[in-house]
C-alpha cells in the first residue's frame, strides 16, 4: 500500500495560507487536488467534507487537523496540506488553534486503505518532532520530505 | 493447563454458552464486559467518526470469558457446544476463541471438585 509520502503531491501543499474559516483551507486543499486530476467536482467534494465534519471534529490537537471524506467518483485515496500563516481556532481535545490541515478523501470502496492511512496520519502528527519540521519547512518539498523520513 | 479466552460478540447468548462450559466440565470462568476496537474509534475518537457505517458488522459491546482448563480435551468438547450456540466461530462476527499455555495457578476450582 502506498503511505502518505507517496500520496501527497507537491503541488498540493500549500504554505503560509491566509485563512480565516475552515471551509476556505478545505476549499483550497480541494481545488490543488483537482488541478492534478484527483478530484473533478470541487464542489460536492468540499460539501462531503464539511457533511463529515458535522459528525464530529477532526481537529486532533497540538495544532493539527484532518479533515476527511469518503466521496463517490473518487479513484483513489489522495492527500492535501496546508499550513496557515496564523492558526485557527477550532473544537481540539487540548484547546489549540490549529495551522496544521491534511486533507485526505478516497473513494467509498477504499474505506479500509483511508483508515489506515487516517491512523498513521494522525500518529505521526501525535510526534513533536515531526510537526516542529512541518512548521519549520521552507518549501514544500521539505514538508513532504521530513513526513517521508518519519514515514519510513 | 490453559487459559481459554473467549470473546463473544452477541451478548445475548452469553447464557447458553456458559451452559456449554458447564456441560463441556468448565465449572469456573471470569465474564469481563468489553469492547470492540471499531466501535471504540468510531464512536469515541471523533476522528474516526465517519467510519461508522464501516464498522456496522461489529457489536458496540461484547464479552469476554476467561477459564482457566486443566484437560485440553474439555477445550474440545466446549469449542463444539458452542459452536451452533452462536453460528460458528469460522463465520466473522461471531467471536473469537483461542487458548494460551498457563504454567502456573493458583485458587482454581480443587480437581476433584469439578464437574
Amino acid at each position: 500500500m502506498q503511505g502518505i509520502c507517496e500520496r501527497l503531491d507537491r503541488t498540493c501543499v500549500l504554505l503560509d495560507v491566509q485563512a480565516t474559516e475552515k471551509e476556505m483551507i478545505i476549499r483550497a486543499m480541494v481545488e490543488a487536488l483537482a488541478h492534478i486530476g484527483y478530484v473533478s467536482d470541487v464542489p460536492q467534494q468540499v460539501q462531503d467534507v464539511i457533511a463529515r465534519e458535522k459528525l464530529g471534529s477532526t481537529c486532533i490537537g497540538s495544532g493539527c487537523a484532518v479533515p476527511h471524506a469518503h466521496s463517490v467518483g473518487l479513484r483513489e485515496t489522495s492527500l492535501a496540506a496546508v499550513r496557515l500563516a496564523e492558526p485557527l481556532a477550532c473544537e481540539t481535545p487540548d484547546g489549540q488553534p490549529v495551522d496544521l490541515f491534511f486533507l485526505m478523501v478516497g473513494p467509498p470502496h477504499h474505506a479500509a486503505t483511508h483508515l489506515k492511512l487516517l491512523s498513521k496520519l494522525a500518529r505521526l502528527l501525535h510526534d513533536e518532532h515531526l510537526r516542529t519540521d512541518l512548521r519549520s519547512a521552507s518549501d514544500a518539498e521539505q514538508f513532504i520530505q521530513a513526513i517521508c523520513r518519519r514515514e519510513n | 493447563m490453559k487459559l481459554l479466552v473467549f470473546i463473544l460478540n452477541n451478548e445475548e447468548y452469553l447464557e447458553e454458552v456458559l451452559e456449554a462450559y458447564v456441560e463441556a466440565g468448565i465449572t469456573g470462568a471470569t465474564i469481563v464486559d468489553s469492547e470492540g476496537m471499531g466501535r471504540f474509534l468510531a464512536y469515541e475518537v471523533p476522528l474516526f467518526a465517519g467510519f461508522k457505517e464501516f464498522m456496522k458488522g461489529n457489536r458496540p459491546y461484547n464479552k469476554t470469558i476467561l477459564s482457566v482448563v486443566r484437560d485440553e480435551a474439555t477445550i474440545q468438547r466446549a469449542r463444539n457446544l458452542i459452536d451452533p450456540v452462536i453460528g460458528g466461530l469460522d463465520n466473522a462476527g461471531t467471536g473469537i476463541m483461542f487458548t494460551i499455555p498457563v504454567d502456573w495457578a493458583s485458587g482454581l476450582v480443587p480437581e476433584e471438585e469439578e464437574v
